[in-house]
């Protein structure tokens, strides 16, 4: 639980420290903004993992428009953190907000650690093609490749909303480079 | 098998400094690329530290270097202990895949090993028997036996071609030297074939026409061509590295690519955005828009003269060819007719230029291509720009030659010998190339004892299909493939299937030995038919449903296995895990059922054994590798040693041994490459293709095409009142790995759970098909040649014949799928996988050879459409994606 430490707390909310804390000991079937997977019989080991992040307030709702990314580096400021938040406009895989159309990705090609950033695809939800080998993923399928070579979906990042307030609280994946999300 | 809920995770083990390291190639597509394997005991693992991980780098690490994916690691068995594995890229080889690169396939190819941990828990361990209807574990001795004696038995009192064999082509030299030399030459039946057709016939006749060797180009030449032009395949989807690490980089330096396609896939999105050329035509179209192309050349005189006087035969030359062999041969039957056969340059630019379905307009309708575009091709290919020629590579693959075999291929050939590719670096004309190649002869295919024989009285490989369906296979033996749902009409040859193995009423219930046998013997007496299988999973239905016995298989990493890639290239592909349970290698396994049938010359050791015989067979052929047989054992060590040392780097076949040293062929037909005056010493064999073509003279003959072999059964099949033209073929996440990724591998699964159905946005409009929706395609119009029968006149076999003559039989058949709404597939063509084993599409497609060479035309089918009702793939969004894939 080091990374607690971390930015994320300075916000000071404690609370929600609180409610990580629980998901951490619990298993109770989570059914919050926490986000993400709803399969049966694996919440309790996700929640698991996820409970190590740092908090990190990452933006705004209010300052959110439909198709323009913001960048944020997540979990640390290390190598291949970049990251973007997007609000896509339609109804994502671990979306967060009203229409559940707010989401964040890590912008490193899993394939071979290509740059993604800026090859968003408005029409089509989609991140890439990777100008290394042309991989393209779906935004709003939990990072699923649309077509390419990567070995996985792009690496989500889990937010909660509070209030106005976005925090990146996690990462479902591996992150390009890393051998361990947490050792940047 | 996999659920479509993968659970990524957000670490991974890294092999410490001390990993023991072997290496290997992918199992998968043609490409090969090189792998290494980073091996080393449960317990421990290496840290981020250059010094303490056996990369020797610092992780995170950067862009291209040695990441390792979660996917690309596993447990497995390892001498009965538990080890990890790593299996990447390899960073190091200076062959193929350089920088690493690798495909979402073999990227993620450590899920292949078996770990019951994993969707492979089904892995086949031991031998079944099917007694009282279940597949029971049974003894290797008892399954082997039976199987034995059964073979013994059918072969003695219904003939060898009752005993009918099919396997994969590919599973490895040593694999599959043992089959053929099991069925071919001791057996000796002419039922037998290879997991892509009915009949051992070759996949290319234009090719072997007009003299070139299917896999003659180097990875290079594809790289070093000014204008490339691909035929019928995607290289980014289904040859990845070869487009990634060879092609793309050529295009950012200019390089010219066209490709023929009826969809516009993720690389030709890239190949467009980069100006180049798709000709998006109608499946089965392909023969006008070539010949439409080879016609302007020649009109405006872009043709290499040059080259053609140099390398084309002329009339005698190529009548010399009729001396090439005995009657029988496929030259022989092709060409006698003088639907082919052409009396030099000349007279087939008479030919090209004075039939009408080439003329552009005419090609253009039918095809559905812009005429522009062929008329930009035709310059590209060939139109010299300030005197000089472009220098023009072509490759061909499966949607090109199996929608209208022969007469693409031919067509092909000749457009190649125009342009003055074949034979030199940067111009040569190959397949891209399907599965790898581990083929390795040890027997001749006995084509005189095949009783189907073309107009002309000439005998053609059997088809086993028909033969299966009129009731003659009294025992079939299959080696890793479906058979049933990889071949055409499938939907029938399953019900054949039924029919005479589940109903038959010889139905085995009891554990005694000769009781087991005593039944078996009265089902194949009755007309029924016993089934055994060699495979790694149960496969449904031939494994499952109706397999009398099972033999479970090792692979890929559970044995020391040689085998070519799509440029000849041979390596050896390390064993690094134990195999499940009591599996054992085919090569294993055809050796015991031979011995108990008493043939001589199985008893083999090990699987250097094996492939230090089929050495010797190899010689001359397009991966020789006998002489690194011959410097193994100069220095004292085994071929499969020898093979090790030469990793993933390789060598390219045919080798030869000069001063001491190993030399690798990088192209055949090399008109540019001089031989050593010496000649050919010690046990080294310069075939004739090394530096000329494969024909009577070394020269290439110039091949008619006729449309009209083909253009009945066209004009039969195009779409009529509310059809389209259903087609199918690979995709780039599931290809010549369908029984590990789709079945197997969670990732693979979720993003394609079921089979899908690429559909034209106004074809779905008027349908009321959305993307996400479950779908059936259904056709009352399968074309099914129904008898094996004698051609006599010259036009028997031509479709309209078989037709007014009562030999097509129309069958049913009927598919479900998820429809998936997009402009890259060209409107009035549905597009589907072709093989996934639950919602098989080649129910839909013909079941008529192309009636010269005797292969399936798997890409020619019509059918309808119909919306079922929407899917879950709609609702949850973990699974699949709609979004395009020719994003770009």
């Amino acid at each position: 639980m080091k990374s607690l430490e971390t930015k994320s707390t300075e916000t000071g909310e404690k609370c929600k420290i609180s409610r990580r804390q629980f998901l951490f000991y619990s298993g109770a079937a989570i059914t919050t903004t926490t986000v993400m997977l709803n399969i049966p019989g694996t919440a309790r080991a996700q929640e698991a993992v996820f409970a190590t992040y740092p908090r990190m307030w990452i933006g705004n709702m209010s300052d959110l428009k439909t198709d323009q990314p913001l960048t944020f580096n997540y979990p640390d400021n290390g190598p291949h953190s970049i990251s973007m938040l997007i609000k896509l406009g339609t109804k994502a895989g671990g979306g967060v907000g009203k229409k559940e159309d707010v989401a964040a990705f890590n912008t490193v090609c899993t394939h071979q650690g290509g740059p993604l950033l800026g090859t968003y695809n408005a029409e089509h939800k989609t991140l890439g093609q990777c100008p290394f080998h042309l991989t393209t993923y779906d935004l709003t399928r939990y990072g699923i490749i649309v077509s390419g070579q990567a070995y996985q979906s792009l690496p989500q990042i889990l937010l909660e909303v509070e209030g106005d307030k976005i925090f990146a609280v996690g990462v479902m994946g591996l992150i390009f480079g890393r051998n361990n999300n947490l050792i940047g | 098998m996999s659920t479509p809920y993968y659970t990524p995770t957000d670490k991974v083990p890294l092999p410490p400094s001390d990993a023991e390291v072997l290496t290997t190639a992918c199992d998968y597509c043609i490409v090969a690329c090189g792998y290494k394997v980073f091996r080393w005991p449960l317990g421990r693992e290496g840290g981020s530290k250059a010094h303490q991980n056996a990369f020797g780098k610092n992780f995170p690490v950067n862009a291209l270097e040695e990441w390792v994916a979660p996917n690309q690691h596993n447990i497995v068995m390892h001498k009965g202990r538990r080890h990890h594995v790593i299996v990447l890229p390899d960073k190091q080889t200076k062959a193929v895949n350089f920088d690493g690169d690798s495909s979402v396939r073999g990227g993620t190819i450590a899920q292949k090993c078996y770990n019951p941990n994993t969707p492979t828990r089904d892995r086949l361990q031991t031998p079944l028997m099917r007694i009282h209807d279940i597949l029971m574990p049974v003894t290797w001795d008892l399954a082997l036996d039976v199987a034995a004696e059964m073979a013994r038995y059918v072969i003695k009192t219904h003939g060898a071609n009752a005993y009918s064999v099919k396997t994969y082509s590919y599973q490895f030299i040593e694999n599959t030297y043992a089959i053929t030399k099991f069925a071919r030459r001791h057996i000796n039946t002419a039922a037998f074939t290879f997991h892509d057709t009915p009949s051992d016939v070759t996949s290319t006749p234009g090719f072997r026409d007009t003299g070139f060797d299917n896999f003659g180009a180097a990875y290079s030449d594809w790289a070093n061509a000014e204008t490339l032009l691909i035929c019928g395949t995607d290289p980014y989807e289904t040859k990845t590295i070869v487009f990634t690490q060879h092609i793309k980089p050529a295009i950012e330096k200019g390089q010219k690519v066209i490709m023929l396609n009826p969809r516009e896939t993720a690389g030709a999105a890239y190949i467009k955005k980069m100006g180049g050329l798709h000709l998006d035509l109608y499946p089965g179209t392909d023969n006008l828009v070539v010949n439409a192309i080879a016609r302007i050349i020649v009109e405006n005189g872009w043709e290499d003269s040059e080259w053609i006087k140099k390398w084309a035969n002329n009339k005698w030359e190529t009548d010399s060819g009729f001396g090439q062999g005995t009657r029988n041969t496929p030259w022989q039957w092709r060409t006698t007719w003088g639907k082919f056969q052409s009396k030099g340059f000349e007279d087939w630019k008479k030919w090209v230029t004075s039939q009408k379905e080439y003329e552009l307009d005419y090609a253009s309708r039918m095809s559905g291509v812009d005429p522009a575009k062929i008329q930009k091709a035709a310059e590209w290919l060939a139109k010299p720009v300030n005197g000089k020629r472009p220098k023009t590579s072509i490759g061909i693959e499966k949607g090109f030659y199996w929608s209208n075999n022969t007469g693409n291929t031919e067509a092909i050939g000749a457009l190649g010998v125009i342009v003055g590719a074949g034979g030199r670096p940067g111009q040569m004309v190959s397949r891209f190339g399907g599965h790898q190649r581990g083929g390795q002869g040890g027997g001749k295919y006995p084509r005189n004892k095949s009783p189907e024989k073309v107009p002309g009285r000439r005998r053609r490989a059997l088809d086993t299909d028909r033969w299966l369906y009129s009731g003659h296979t009294r025992m079939a033996h299959v080696i890793g493939t479906t058979w049933i749902q990889s071949m055409c009409g499938s939907q029938g040859l399953q019900k054949k299937f039924h029919e005479l193995t589940l109903v038959n009423p010889h139905q085995v219930r009891s554990f005694n030995k000769q009781e087991v046998i005593d039944t078996l013997k009265k089902r194949v007496d009755s007309g029924g038919m016993v089934v055994i299988n060699q495979d790694i999973y149960l496969v449904d239905p031939i494994g499952s449903k109706f397999s009398d016995i099972v033999f479970p298989a090792a692979t890929w990493g559970e044995e020391d296995f040689m085998r070519a890639n799509g440029e000849r290239r041979l390596r050896l592909y390390q064993k690094f895990y134990d195999p499940p349970g009591d599996a054992k290698p085919d090569w294993w396994i055809i050796a015991q059922l031979a011995k108990r049938m008493g043939f001589d010359g199985f008893d083999w050791e090990n699987a250097n054994d094996v492939a230090e015989e089929a050495a010797r067979f190899s010689r001359g052929g397009r991966k020789d590798f006998n002489m690194i047989k011959v410097d193994a054992h100069a220095k004292g060590i085994t071929l499969h040693e020898r093979m090790r040392q030469l990793g993933t780097d390789g060598i390219q076949g045919p080798v030869h041994r000069m001063n001491g040293q190993l030399v690798g062929t990088v192209r055949l037909h090399d008109t540019t490459k001089k031989l050593p005056e010496t000649g050919a010493m010690g046990a080294n064999m310069f075939n004739k293709k090394t530096t000329h073509f494969n024909s009577q003279t070394g020269k290439c003959n110039i091949m008619k095409s006729p449309w009209s072999i083909f253009s009945d059964f066209w004009e039969w099949m195009q779409p009529k009142g509310d059809e389209l033209w259903v087609t199918n073929g690979r995709i780039n996440e599931i290809w010549q790995s369908g029984f590990d990724d789709q079945e197997r591998r969670p990732y693979i699964t979720q993003r394609w759970p079921e089979n899908f159905v690429e559909i034209h946005p106004d074809d779905a409009a008027k349908r009321g098909i959305k993307s996400g929706d479950r779908v059936m395609i259904y056709s009352n119009r399968v074309p099914v040649h129904k008898d094996t029968i004698l051609g006599v006149k010259g036009n028997d076999f031509q479709f309209a014949s078989l037709l007014k003559n009562g030999h097509i039989k129309l069958d049913k058949g009927s598919v479900t799928g998820i429809a998936f709404v997009t402009p890259a597939i060209k409107k009035g063509v549905l597009y589907s996988n072709f093989l996934d084993k639950r919602q098989p599409s080649n129910a839909i497609q013909a079941r008529v050879v192309d009636w010269i060479s005797g292969n399936y035309n798997y890409k020619m089918g019509v059918g309808k459409i119909v919306r079922l009702g929407g899917s879950v793939y709609q609702r949850d969004l973990h699974s699949f994606s709609f979004a395009p894939r020719n994003i770009i």
